[in-house]
């Protein structure tokens, strides 16, 4: 059976490159996230750097074992009728899996042997982004491993088998009798695995838009931010039935080249949904999250905005002064909160502000209750609301302390501790920034109080303090959305370039019997490109849909939170990625339908298999 | 029962495909013996349910109704392993379009057949075979650096080489011009001679009075059968039926 699987990978190749690929850049990113993340949990660096790589690790593994698998599921769909010869001459079901799975082995290891370099190419771009970004210090390194080496292989085989076991399932069920027929029924394209799977990722979807308006704001936005993918997963699974739906609607024109377009996208619903697939997960991966996460931060914007009545923030400690009705002036510390005790103790390092009740309430527009050996739970949450908490100061241990307030949570977070004046150490405060809310007294002359304030630091408006705020705040979740949507994105792509390639190797003889037809080379790769255009189409409208389970769930949250639903849309990054991906398909489409046609038709005719 | 039982019976065997209105009945109530050694023809109009007849005949199609008997064995009831077995050891199988593995050499193709067995083919056995159909010197050649007539006799190089109880053959000689045919056909008739049972569908009366005998099929009936016509005589029956 080896010899076989050897026999047909050296045939086949071209049909085989995408899955090699597809196997080798999930091994790179596999093993450069993995070196990193260990690198980064051993250097001390930015706490953000370990959860990010973990979010990239974890997404990476996702996007691997879905491009793997379903580049497997097309390419042992591509070759139905060479199974079915096998099946005619005497082979067994167990027989077609073994080939199967042996190629799935080769696959892996040639994956692992191309991956494990290259990988180390994706972990120098990696590292160069994350300094970049200031996840990790200047000095920071992904070291190598040997026993990673081992690792690798190991993805690599694993992710190639996993990906190939369901499709080896479903070819090892393939009759005989397919081998007798040129264009044999196409094999059913929506199985029994893919109701199952999109019913369940749909369900799964449904769950969090409902469930995520309940979960206040942390968890509101961690399970909005979720839903793009299992959307991204149901819409893929029902992709053999939407896509060509969709893709008809697309205008091809009149004429003989739209309507035999239009033809192959129907007639071909496996390989539309197949080049469909990775585009959706694209979309709906990148404008889902990013315009969830946007709109998260306009809305936590708009609340703050909303909750602050405060006309200027000073950078520092404003004193009572002549035109200013209230400070409210808040010294941030940070601070460690400890719950449990002995085997279960848990510390968790949190924002604290020392605040005057009184001052706060009336710039922030909430209450707050709170004076001397107690803490109150801030806009941050993470604390409980009632019960005592232990909390620690860098140098000062403040020890048991009761949790006698809260202020409602907010969307943009902020501290979770509010303590009393008094409580801290005189020692702990002095080298904590502070900063001032400033509420001007009725009829005070703004820019003389203004110029006043200068001298205690930088003063704001704060209409001027929340914008910038906030950009910063967006800046930190681009960055994020960045490194971990940009190598997840091209992986995607490279999936779309498989279909495409995988799809173009099988049509050879399909391209030729059009030109035998009538057609010429240029009508062949027109008709071709209008396809590709039409099942891009097809695929960025389903993408959107998939997206649009994510804006549902930031419309519920948002509105639950702060009481206003907010969505704010990411229309230039939708156009780019638009934008690439048709370039992509189109020219993809192109180069390969260009080699597919460079034979003249009678050679490729003349050979039957 | 006759004295040499038949290599393939087939007893009120029926396969309809589809349902209501547009079903169709590709193989009525049909009861025929393959003697066993003998070449039996099959002959038709197009749609008169000859593939469909031979698929069933080698177990390759379900049949509604009706029994399958290859020598002793029961087709009808026989699980995927058991045909499987049967396809490696007893069955082998010719076509029209010749279905040849395209990453395998014309050796690699006929020692496929032996190693899905488990066996490890000899290549003396495969070579002989390969000689057998005159291909000797071809052997390292794949399918598409061959022709098309060179193709089918690996082809049938490949189903002879489990020396099968039954051969089928459906159209051997329906995509091969008339020298290349001429060779298939005497390579038949000189397996026939050597004892081969074989089955072949075909539109050619040429073809078919190579054959011991032609069985004639319309609208998925046998309506007659005929022993040692020649190529006349066939053709003037064929003609009478389609009318
Ligand atoms: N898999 C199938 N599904 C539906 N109908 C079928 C199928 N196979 C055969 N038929 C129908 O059964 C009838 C007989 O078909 P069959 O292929 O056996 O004819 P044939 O005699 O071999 O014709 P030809 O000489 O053209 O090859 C035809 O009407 C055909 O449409
Ligand atoms: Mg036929």
């Amino acid at each position: 059976m080896l010899g076989m699987s050897r026999a047909g990978l050296a045939e086949r190749w071209t049909l085989f490159v995408g899955a090699l690929l597809s196997v080798a850049l999930g091994v790179a990113l596999v093993q450069s996230s993995l070196l990193l993340l260990i690198s980064a949990a051993q250097q001390s660096s930015d706490d953000a750097a370990v959860p990010m790589l973990g979010i990239v690790l974890g997404g990476a593994v996702f996007l691997a074992g879905f491009v793997i698998s379903s580049t497997f599921a097309f390419t042992v769909d591509q070759r139905r009728r060479d199974l079915a010869l096998l099946r005619l001459v005497g082979g067994s079901r167990r027989q077609v899996r073994r080939l199967l799975l042996g190629e799935a082995v080769l696959l892996g290891l040639g994956g692992a042997a191309i991956g494990v370099p290259a990988g180390l190419g994706v972990m120098a771009v990696q590292t160069w982004l994350m300094r970049r970004f200031e996840f990790v210090p200047p000095a920071f390194t992904g070291e190598w491993r040997m026993w990673i080496l081992g690792v690798s292989v190991g993805t690599g085989v694993a992710l190639a088998v996993a990906g190939v076991l369901v499709a080896a399932r479903r070819a090892a069920r393939v009759r005989p009798l397919e081998a007798l027929r040129e264009s044999g029924p196409a094999a059913r394209v929506m199985t029994a695995g893919r109701w199952v799977a999109g019913l369940f990722f749909f369900g799964g979807a449904l769950a969090l838009v409902i469930v995520a308006p309940h979960g206040g704001p942390a968890g509101g936005q961690a399970m909005a931010m979720n839903v793009a993918m299992p959307a991204a997963v149901a819409v893929v699974a029902f992709g053999p039935l939407l896509v060509p739906v969709l893709a008809r609607l697309v205008p091809f024109g009149g004429g003989v080249l739209g309507s035999l377009a239009r033809a192959n996208v129907r007639d071909a619903r496996r390989r539309s949904a197949s080049v469909a697939a990775p585009l959706i997960v694209l979309i709906a991966l990148v404008v889902g999250n990013t315009g969830a996460g946007e709109s998260f931060t306009a809305s936590g914007v708009d609340e703050m905005a909303r909750s602050t009545h405060a006309d200027f923030v000073v950078e520092g400690t404003v004193p009572a002064r002549p035109g200013v009705a209230t400070v409210s002036a808040e010294t941030s510390l940070d601070a460690q909160v400890v719950t449990g005790s002995g085997e279960d103790q848990e510390t968790t390092d949190v924002t604290a502000l020392v605040i005057d009740p009184r001052a706060y309430a009336v710039v922030h527009g909430t209450s707050v209750d709170v004076h001397g050996q107690a803490v109150a739970r801030g806009p941050g949450g993470e604390v409980s609301t009632s019960g005592s908490v232990r909390v620690r100061l860098p140098g000062a241990d403040l020890g048991e302390l009761p949790v006698v307030a809260s202020v409602p949570e907010m969307m943009s977070g902020g501290a979770s501790l509010l303590l009393p004046p008094g409580l801290v150490p005189a020692a702990a405060l002095a080298q904590a920034p502070t900063r001032s809310f400033v509420a001007l007294a009725p009829g005070a002359d703004a820019s003389a109080v203004r110029a006043d304030l200068a001298r205690y630091g930088p003063v704001f408006t704060a209409g001027d303090w929340l914008r910038a705020d906030a950009e910063q705040r967006n800046s930190t979740n681009d960055k994020v959305m960045l490194v971990v949507l940009g190598l997840g994105g091209l992986y995607a792509l490279i999936g779309v370039i498989n279909s495409i390639v995988i799809g173009a190797a099988t049509r050879r003889r399909e391209f030729a019997e059009a030109r035998v037809t009538g057609l010429t080379r240029g009508q062949v790769v027109r008709s071709a490109l209008l396809e590709a255009y039409a099942v891009t189409g097809a695929a960025l409208l389903l993408g959107t849909v998939a997206a649009s389970a994510a804006f549902f769930a930031v419309l519920a949250t948002t509105s639950a939170v702060t009481g206003s639903a907010t969505l704010k849309l990411p229309w230039p990054l939708f156009a780019a990625v638009a934008a690439v991906a048709l370039t992509v398909t189109g020219v993809t489409s192109l180069i390969t339908s260009l080699s597919a046609t460079r034979r003249p038709p009678v050679t490729l005719l003349a050979a039957r298999e | 029962m006759t004295m040499t039982p038949a290599a393939v019976a087939l007893h009120g065997v029926s396969r309809t495909f589809g349902r209501g209105p547009s079903a169709v009945t590709a193989v009525d109530d049909v009861t025929l013996d393959f003697p066993r050694g003998g070449w039996t023809a099959v002959m038709g109009p197009s749609g008169s349910g000859k593939s469909t007849l031979l698929h069933c005949a080698a177990g390759l199609e379900r049949v509604d109704t009706g029994r399958v008997l290859l020598g002793s064995t029961d087709l009808t009831s026989a699980g995927d392993a058991e045909l499987t077995t049967l396809r490696r050891t007893r069955i082998g199988f010719v076509f029209q379009s010749f279905n040849l593995i395209g990453a395998l050499t014309a050796e690699q193709n006929v020692a496929l057949p032996l190693r899905l067995a488990g066996k490890r083919p000899s290549r003396s056995v495969v070579r002989a075979t390969l000689d057998a159909v005159g291909l000797a010197d071809r052997a390292r050649h794949k399918p598409r650096e061959l022709s098309g007539g060179q193709q089918q006799r690996v082809a049938i190089a490949r189903a002879m080489v489990t020396r099968p109880e039954v051969l089928f053959a459906d159209e051997p000689t329906g995509a091969l011009d008339s020298t290349a045919a001429r060779t298939v056909l005497d390579l038949l008739r000189a397996m026939a001679d050597a004892g081969q049972s074989i089955v072949m569908v075909t539109h050619d009366p040429g073809a078919a009075a190579r054959a011991d005998s032609v069985v004639f099929l319309r609208d998925g009936r046998v309506v007659d059968r005929l022993a040692g016509a020649d190529a006349r005589g066939v053709a003037d029956r064929l003609a009478a039926w389609e009318r």
